[in-house]
């Protein structure tokens, strides 16, 4: 494993996918990944929220990115997760997600910031657009997706 | 000598010992000449001194020095309590609990040399001009009355609840009761003899409850020239003079019928608790300007004897079981607490694990063991939440304190009463539900509370009452501030609520009285013309409701305008772990605490009637609303139209409600984990739990629904 601790250059990204586009979460605010397991619903809650699940003992909400997004709801395959982040305000929070690809290390200088003039659909939940092997992987905003 | 390991010890004990005394000082009020108050201060005052010595925390050393100075002289009777002395006494204690809190804050006890309070303690000790004699006699028992007036001795004999129950009776009976003081012949010899001569006459016509000094010490001629009896009898009173006149050597006979045992009645009624204490104290305390005779006061002195002796019981009570007692770290607890959940989780999944095993033997001894095994994690569960609960006492004791410097501030008499001290909540509950109480006190007095004048015009008491109950109720606590002063006046409210544009006038309209008087939960919503620093800016009443909704409870008002308000504030009992009913609704399972559930109903379709476009049944003669849950949760319903439903009849208060289910699955123990941040605004779903199979159910909160 490379630097483990941002040294100012780089941080380490989840790659997830989402639709036919790449994100990167902050590794440091990820807790786990799991698979697709049964969701419990809960009545009158927001779209995006589908419910809440058992995670080692713990109740977690379940928010799908897809449907937050605005994007349409894909059924879940094989190769569907669960990534379980931890924000200061929300506590624990699980994101479902289309499939985790790797961990990238991404130099902080090499992220292109967004700017976004109208704030519609996805590109308010992305903070900035790094490069790696060829492809461009949008840096998630956690605290927007977090936010209702 | 390095004292800073005590220094944790040193705060705790000292905000006890000043707790203490903000107690004892008010006491001390109402009652300026009650030994025990007294002697308690002088010991309070004394053991801060050493403590804060030992710290080597000068300043206060002094300070709490010449307290105990002025209240030595106390003791001994050389000095006197006055009021303005109590005020000197508040200060002292405020200026205490500032060296405490500069002392917790940067271990230092600040500057304040509080001198010019030093002066004024030293000024209370110079004697002041010709003192009063106290012609009531002092509050221990069997004491002979000092300097009253000859002839009323016998009014002054403390009477027991005992006593006064017999005497009680006796009057209801239609008989007489006298008291008579007796005076011997200055040149008689054998007083003993004389006074056992006129016993013996006053037996023949009827019975001699009481004497004073006791019938051991009349026959010991362990008096001066005179004693005093109570006779229970049904000849007239100059009978009886007649016949104690007529045994020689007897100088005077006085006496008068005795017909007010100062209250005793009720309280002959109700044990001595100190709730009855309480309520006679106060109902002495709102009579002041009665003018009796000295029989009033003499019935008067008797129940001071004893608040003072069953204050004393119930002090030394709580200084026995205060030997029993450890501090225990709050997190510990928590811990502790986190601990006996899992436990519990781990017990439901084990039950969970051996009976779905279908095709097994039911192994016998398993399930004994794991009965066993339940047994025991409840009781664990039960002690551990005993553990964590803590009487609201140590919350409201300040309040008494508050009110009356608010009484002071806000120039309207007030007096604040509180039952139910005693009842319990878990300790982080109790921590904060202080301020939302400060505050509805403060509103009650502030706001609620006319001035005198409006109040004299209304004929009500010129004292406002302001009064705080606490009590159980199932799986609740409820918490009821009230006052009896002008109410809620739902006009202005509303008017208040045009003129801000909260709603609009056609809205104002349509709006039930209820609906109005939510609106002052509303931020920066008060109907006061002005601010002051005590309430008016608005920023109270939504603070209140958004804590107590935090703690899981909810709060409520009932009002009549020129009458009073009460608020009403409901709070969950146990927060983590409940046994609860399990439903299943639309294939989905959910919990209902079993608290909220009294019966269990199977209802035909037809039972289901309409009123005002509700659906409601009718139950053993109450008609209760009818709640689809299926509707609630946005679910179809696994049964059919045509079906009988099963219906939970839930209840908080006294309202009643129906849920509709369609299945039971029974009845667990289960834990109850936080749903986050998300799905918090479905006030309906309080709460989730993890079950036997790792399944997630939702908790309902009944009380939401109801």
């Amino acid at each position: 494993m490379e630097e483990l601790k941002n040294n100012g250059g780089a941080k380490q990204f989840i790659v997830i996918r989402v639709g036919e586009e790449q994100y990167g979460i902050d590794i440091k605010y990820v807790d786990n990944i799991i698979h697709m397991c049964s969701i419990t619903r809960v009545p009158k809650v927001a779209l995006y929220v589908k419910g809440v699940i058992n995670v080692r003992g713990e109740v977690i909400p379940v928010m799908d990115i897809r449907t937050k997004m605005g994007l349409m709801e894909a059924e879940y395959t094989k190769n569907t997760r669960i990534v379980i982040v931890k924000s200061e305000q929300q506590g624990f929070v699980g994101l479902i997600v289309d499939a985790v690809k790797e961990v990238v290390t991404l130099e902080v200088d090499g992220i292109e910031k967004v700017s976004y003039d109208n704030k519609s659909g996805k590109t308010m939940f992305v903070t900035g657009v790094g490069k790696h092997q060829g492809s461009l992987i949008s840096v998630l905003d956690l605290n927007e997706i977090l936010t209702e | 000598m390095d004292v800073s390991q005590y220094l944790e010890i040193f705060l705790d004990e000292t905000r006890e010992h000043l707790q203490n005394l903000n107690t004892e000082i008010l006491n001390l009020e109402q009652d300026p000449e009650n030994e025990d108050t007294v002697n308690e201060i002088f010991r309070a005052a004394h053991s801060l001194k050493g403590m804060a010595g030992t710290m080597g925390y000068k300043r206060m050393q002094t300070l709490t020095h010449d307290m105990e100075n002025v209240f030595s002289e106390v003791r001994n009777g050389t000095i006197k309590i006055k009021s303005h002395m109590i005020d000197i006494l508040f200060q002292c204690l405020d200026a205490l609990e500032e060296y405490t809190t500069n002392i917790q804050e940067n271990s230092d006890e600040g500057t304040n040399d509080n001198e010019a309070l030093i002066k004024l303690l030293n000024d209370c000790l110079k004697p002041d001009g010709a003192q009063e004699e106290t012609p009531a006699p002092e509050s221990t028992a069997g004491k002979p009355a000092a300097a009253a007036s000859g002839g009323s001795k016998w009014s002054s004999i403390p009477l027991d609840e005992a006593q006064k129950l017999v005497l009680g009776e006796a009057v209801k009976q239609g008989k007489k009761v006298y008291g008579i003081t007796v005076k011997v012949q200055e040149s008689c010899i054998l007083k003993a003899a004389r006074a056992f001569l006129v016993f013996k006459a006053v037996e023949e016509l009827g019975e001699i409850l009481v004497s004073a000094p006791s019938a051991q010490d009349i026959e010991d001629e362990k008096f001066e020239l005179d004693f005093s009896i109570i006779v229970i009898t049904d000849s007239p009173l100059d009978r009886v003079l007649a016949d104690i006149k007529s045994v020689s050597e007897i100088e005077e006979a006085e006496g008068a019928e005795m017909t007010d045992f100062g209250g005793t009645e009720e309280e002959a009624a109700s044990p001595s608790s100190p709730a009855a204490e309480k309520a006679e104290k106060s109902k002495e305390k709102s009579v002041p300007a009665k003018t009796e005779t000295a029989k009033a006061s003499g019935a008067e002195n008797a129940p001071a004897a004893k608040t003072g002796a069953a204050k004393q019981e119930k002090k030394s009570n709580t200084k026995a079981v205060g030997n029993r007692t450890v501090r225990v770290d709050i997190e510990k607890l928590d811990v502790l607490m986190n601990l006996v959940s899992e436990l519990i989780i781990a017990k439901n999944s084990l039950v969970s694990a051996t009976t779905t095993q279908e095709g097994r033997e039911s192994n016998a001894a398993v399930d004994s063991q794991i009965e066993y095994l339940e047994n025991v994690t409840t009781s664990l569960h039960e002690s551990v939440m005993k553990v964590r609960m803590v009487p609201i006492e140590s919350v409201v004791n300040k309040f008494p304190r508050m009110i009356r410097d608010l009484s002071k501030k806000l120039d309207k008499k007030m007096d604040l009463q509180m039952t139910g001290e005693e009842t319990e909540l878990d300790r982080t509950v109790v921590d904060e539900i202080g301020d939302p109480l400060m505050h509805l006190l403060r509103n009650s007095a502030d706001h609620g509370l006319e001035s005198a004048e409006v109040r004299a015009e209304r004929g009500k008491p010129e004292v406002g009452s302001i009064f705080l109950n606490a009590y159980q109720d199932g799986n609740n606590v409820i918490i009821e501030v009230g006052d009896d002063g002008n109410g809620i006046d739902v006009e202005n409210v509303k008017n208040k609520a045009i003129e801000r544009g909260t709603v609009t006038p056609e809205q104002a309209l349509n709006m039930t009285d209820k609906e109005i008087i939510d609106l002052l939960f509303l931020p920066s919503f008060s109907t006061a013309k002005e601010v002051t620093d005590v309430s008016g800016r608005g920023v109270g009443l939504d603070v209140v409701k958004s804590k107590i909704e935090t703690l899981g409870g909810e709060v409520e008002v009932k009002t009549q305008l020129g009458e009073g308000s009460t608020w009403i504030i409901r709070l969950p009992l146990t927060l983590a772990i409940i046994q609860a009913l399990m439903v299943e609704v639309g294939g989905e399972k959910y919990a209902i605490s079993l608290n909220s559930v009294t019966t269990l109903e199977n209802i035909a379709p037809s039972d289901v009637k309409l009123v005002q476009s509700e659906e409601v049944i009718h139950l053993r003669g109450s008609v209760i609303p009818l709640i689809r849950l299926n509707e609630v949760l946005d679910i179809e319903s696994t049964r059919k139209e045509n079906e009988n439903m099963i219906v939970a009849i839930v209840k908080k208060g006294d309202k009643l409600a129906g849920l509709v289910v369609d299945k039971l699955m029974g009845q667990q123990e289960i834990v109850i984990k936080s749903l986050g941040k998300f799905v918090d605004k479905t006030r309906i779903i309080s709460g989730a739990t993890i079950l036997g199979d790792g399944e997630v159910a939702l908790i309902l909160d009944a009380n939401v629904l109801i």
